[in-house]
């Protein structure tokens, strides 16, 4: 036993329980592995031997075929020959370091302020931010672009990591909502000690929320490692491209090496994976007893 | 502190190292940033954007190398912009002041960009000699394809032709004979009729003749989509209708239901060994000369032959559509000349000689005779005689183009929309053509009102 | 009045991002969806012309925009339900979790180009894996994507693959329910469906709340599945409201009547959101 906290429901659950649960998970499985099966065993695969859509009335592909005979695992040297892979690796961590310190930072500030604090005009400017959300990027990427010109940032990252430091309205939404379920009573006791906003935030209400912290990290590690036009356009040295980019460089309109793109794209999510394989045991179970301490 | 409660199990302990990890990687890499490296080259940079990926970006990446070597003045630069994003980048690049010098483009660009004077005419950079000769040489549908309004706007590096790839082996087994192959579109729709395979259940497994592509078929039958002298769109005509009503024939016969199934299983649009021609569920179809360097790669014993699509009575010989890749230079690029001169080496136009080694590397059809007559040249065709077809096709006045109109690219959409109706038989030809008609007049006269055409 | 300064001070840095990234471009947006504007020369005023052509004489117009009703009435709801029985499920404490967890998420981080190949492989009528089955049990299936009737809702289907992300949402929410409140339940002799219904579900309202503003907006703006997979066919049965809006903005280089269809979008997002929050009072439960 790590801890003795109460374990929700887990004296509950007979063993017909636990085998449904399993069942159930088992099957959803299914349907959610298999994109990735694919993108595995395609990897592995000659690209003579990718799906034969070339013969009509041909036997139907069957799961069977998932499994990649011959097996050819060269894909992958070759896939890394093809583009930097360690130059675009540095600058996609290194983007996303920089955004996810500043999105999480300053949007878990921002929220604090709509979730806690009175202040005239606070709905009116948590509506004003949730409405910056429903215009569609396509009509503000020009201004938007004009903007950053003019600041003088335009082929450098600055555009791509500045703004994450002003907050996310995604991410300081979905905070305020985590802020205001904690009970108002560990504030009021803190502030009766004699404690600031500054410090409710930082000694009580941040350890609280350590889920939707790193959710948020999560969310914004996706949104960078992903982005693949933000670098395009505002960047012009191909030294300081991103993985994303490095990806599309497998995928063009008149190609057929799919092996190779699926080994790259294999390269691409693996990191992801590992990274919340450990990251939902660290924050999605870790905070989950100190919610009762009072 | 919060912290303390939660027992200090490994979970802390990593989420920690999580953190730490993040901000030790933001100060590398930040810290990096200031280490620029200032490689300064004597020449002056060309800065070169284009579209292709993977092996065709390596295609493109040795031309550049071959430029670069044989230039004391100017080294060109390559920039992969995967197209998806390459058209932004590019409309940014130009608004913002800083756009390339040269770009890589595909024909549909010209007419919009042009008008809405993205582009420099290559005729301002152009010596008045090197105009005449391009005037005078160029293939017939290369110069369509690069002007807007009278002006020069893109040098072809690799032109689009359609034409019949077709299986001899298939027709053999049919009772056929491959080595007289039919000379009209009738013919060839019978013997399309005895090339299609059902199986038991009926459901068609090999497609005899398919044709398809409406652009292409119109001025087959004698129709096209623009009158050049009165500058108008001709869409709802009754040789186009013919066309139409062929194409519309032929999925009728076999049923519209059985052969969206049909085609829908396959991947028409596959650029590797997965085209269904090379799996043999079609026996005759159209398609563009791309296909040659695809069989190489992908199927090099594959045994096929290509030949232009046959006129049906009163029809056009040597018709159809096309299209290709074409250099541009934007407005405000900093080095025009340089862009002019590399355009230059890659086209052709002054040293055709050199340049038909590098539309023999991605089996691209050239910019003028010289090209073709390119000892280098000759031999690829011989070496694949497959690509002579098209080749053949490059100098026919019948070659038609999408129409010189800024809003081409809407007018493609509407098409290719109105024909798939059409292909499943929820439209008919003829109500399909005027509505298509009438679309476009409704966005011209938005334009219109808007004051877009001046 | 210091409670003012530091609320304001709180969210200052948002209200700095938005004053010098966000403010101006929305304006000029504004102010282009009463030009006509080609992206590269000046814009000309044409008053309310744009509008006045879409209302009136766009029929694709209306068309993208019932389409992208459809999907935000279908897609949000769904999305929503499922994502909070996928959460629910991973949240018991079985053997392995963490390995259904990942696995559930996978979808969600699979890179767009691999993921949509896979989906024309399994919708494939001839070969594909659905038709497949449907052939063993004797039914000839129907041709999916290609099929003008069969191509939205297969879009639909395909959004429940996402779900992943606001599963993470969810699961999150639930580990911010307190103990201390199950425990009480416990002690008063209630079930497991009875705790479900008046602690769990009360407690994940403002998640849920959460992911139904969040899905609303981004049904209305759904576009890369659509893009990537049927480019609006066939029959134009795919042609989303952000589909033909980025036609209209970057293939057609109509910028100024890409504005004005933004700009409607905006408004119809706006009010739908402002109306859920007005609903908030009555279903979403804040503990503090």
């Amino acid at each position: 036993m790590r801890n003795r906290r109460f374990r929700i429901g887990a004296q509950s659950l007979t063993p017909i329980q636990s085998f449904g649960i399993h069942g159930a998970l088992l099957c959803l499985c299914i349907p959610a592995l298999l994109p990735f099966i694919w993108m595995l065993s395609t990897s592995f695969k000659l690209d003579s031997d990718i799906y034969g859509s070339s013969k009509a009335g041909g036997a139907v592909v069957s799961l069977a075929s998932l499994i990649p005979h011959p097996f050819h695992p060269q894909n992958y040297p070759e896939a890394l020959k093809t583009v930097p892979f360690a130059t675009y690796l540095f600058n996609s961590l290194g983007l996303c370091a920089t955004t996810i310190l500043g999105a999480v930072t300053s949007s878990a500030v921002v929220a604090y302020g709509f979730a806690r604090v009175q202040f005239k005009g606070r709905d009116f400017w948590f509506m004003v931010m949730i409405s910056t959300m429903a215009l569609p990027g396509q009509v503000t990427m020009i201004p938007q672009f004009a903007v950053f010109r003019w600041l003088g940032w335009y082929g450098g990252y600055l555009p791509l990591t500045i703004p994450a430091f002003t907050g996310a309205p995604f991410f300081i939404f979905l905070l305020t909502q985590f802020f205001r379920t904690i009970p108002a009573e560990m504030a009021e006791s803190a502030r009766l000690d004699g404690a600031g906003e500054w410090t409710i935030l930082c000694k009580i209400v941040l350890p609280l929320a350590k889920p939707a912290l790193a959710t948020c990290a999560l969310f914004q590690f996706l949104g960078t490692w992903n982005d693949f036009m933000g670098p395009l356009l505002y960047i012009n040295d191909p030294k300081k491209y991103t993985l994303a980019y490095g990806l599309q460089q497998f995928y063009s309109s008149y190609d057929g090496k799919w092996a190779q793109l699926m080994a790259a794209a294999t390269l691409f999510t693996i990191p992801i994976i590992i990274l919340f394989f450990f990251a939902q045991k660290t924050f999605i179970q870790g905070v989950a007893t100190t919610g009762g301490r009072n | 502190m919060a912290d303390s409660e939660i027992p200090s199990s490994g979970k802390a302990w990593a989420s920690r190292a999580l953190i730490t990890f993040l901000v030790v990687f933001f100060a590398v890499f930040w810290v990096a940033q200031f280490r620029a490296d200032h490689a300064q080259t004597a020449r002056k940079k060309v800065r070169f954007w284009h579209m292709w990926t993977a092996e065709w970006k390596d295609v493109v990446d040795k031309v550049v190398d071959k430029f670069n070597k044989s230039q004391t003045e100017y080294e060109v630069e390559a920039l992969s912009a995967p197209s998806q994003g390459a058209d932004s980048k590019f409309i940014l690049g130009v608004m913002g002041g800083d756009p390339p010098d040269v770009m890589a483009q595909w024909n549909p660009i010209i007419p919009p960009w042009a008008n809405d004077n993205l582009l420099r005419p290559l005729d301002e950079l152009m010596t008045a000699d090197e105009l005449r000769r391009f005037n005078a040489e160029a293939y017939p549908v290369v110069k369509k394809l690069g002007s807007y309004k009278g002006r020069l706007y893109g040098m072809s590096i690799g032109i689009n032709m359609f034409a019949l790839y077709y299986l001899p082996q298939q027709i053999r087994d049919a009772g056929l004979d491959p080595d007289h192959f039919p000379k009209t579109l009738e013919e060839l729709t019978s013997w399309g009729q005895k090339l299609n395979q059902v199986d038991k259940n009926k459901n068609l497994i090999r497609l005899g003749w398919g044709p398809q592509g409406f652009p292409t078929f119109a001025p087959i039958f004698g129709g096209g989509l623009y009158d050049y002298k009165a500058k108008k769109l001709t869409i709802d005509t009754p040789k186009n209708l013919e066309a139409l009503s062929y194409l519309a024939e032929s999925r009728r016969r076999l049923g519209f239901d059985n052969m969206v199934r049909f085609t829908a299983g396959l991947d028409m649009n596959s650029f590797s060994g997965g085209w269904p021609f090379i799996g043999g569920a079609y026996s005759i179809t159209v398609d563009g000369q791309w296909r040659v360097e695809q069989v190489r790669k992908y199927a090099p014993n594959l045994e096929y032959r290509t030949a232009p699509i046959p006129a049906p009575k009163g029809g056009m010989p040597f018709a159809g559509n096309s299209g290709g890749n074409f250099m541009i230079v934007p407005r405000g690029a900093k080095n025009p000349k340089g862009a002019w001169e590399f355009i230059k080496f890659w086209s052709g136009l002054n040293d055709p000689n050199t340049a038909a080694e590098f539309y023999t590397w991605g089996g691209w059809l050239p910019l003028t005779p010289a090209i073709a007559k390119a000892p280098i040249y000759q031999a690829y065709i011989r070496k694949y005689p497959q690509f002579k077809t098209f080749v053949d096709l490059m100098p026919s006045d019948n070659m038609n183009v999408l129409p010189p109109v800024p809003y081409q690219q809407f007018l493609a959409d509407q098409m290719t929309k109105m024909e798939d109706g059409v292909m499943r038989g929820t439209m008919s030809p003829r109500k399909a053509l005027k509505d298509l008609a009438n679309r476009l007049d409704a966005e011209v006269k938005r334009r219109e009102e808007l004051g877009y055409e001046e | 009045m210091r409670k003012n300064l530091v609320g304001y001070l709180f969210i200052s840095p948002w209200l700095l991002g938005f004053f010098v990234f966000t403010l101006g471009p929305f304006i000029s947006s504004v102010a282009l969806s009463f030009t006509r504007w080609d992206i590269v020369s000046a814009p000309k005023l044409v008053g309310a012309a744009n509008y006045r052509a879409l209302i009136t004489n766009d029929p694709l117009f209306w068309k993208s925009l019932w389409i992208t009703l459809k999907y935000a009435a279908c897609a949000v709801p769904i999305g929503v339900l499922a994502g909070v029985l996928l959460a629910l499920l991973l949240n018991s404490k079985v053997r392995g979790i963490a390995v259904y967890r990942t696995i559930l998420f996978l979808p969600s981080i699979v890179p767009a180009v691999a993921s949509s190949v896979v989906f024309i492989w399994i919708l494939n009528p001839q070969i594909g894996l659905i038709n497949g089955l449907l052939k063993r049990v004797g039914v000839v299936g129907p041709a999916w994507l290609a099929d003008t009737k069969l191509a939205f809702p297969s879009l639909v289907l395909m959004s429940l693959w996402g779900v992943g992300g606001s599963m993470v949402i969810y699961l999150a929410g639930l580990k911010d329910v307190p103990v201390y409140l199950y425990e009480a339940a416990i002690v008063d002799g209630a079930g497991p469906f009875t705790r479900m219904r008046k602690i769990t579900l009360p407690m994940l309202t403002p998640v849920i709340f959460f992911n139904l503003v969040m899905g609303v907006i981004g049904a209305f703006q759904y576009f890369t599945q659509a893009f990537i997979m049927t480019s609006g066919g066939p029959e134009e049965s795919t042609t989303f409201y952000a589909l033909y809006l980025f036609n209209r903005a970057w293939r057609y280089m109509d910028m100024g009547y890409a504005c004005a269809m933004a700009w409607i979008l905006f408004l119809i997002i706006v009010v739908i959101t402002a109306f859920l929050f007005r609903t908030q009072k009555k279903w979403v439960h804040y503990g503090g």
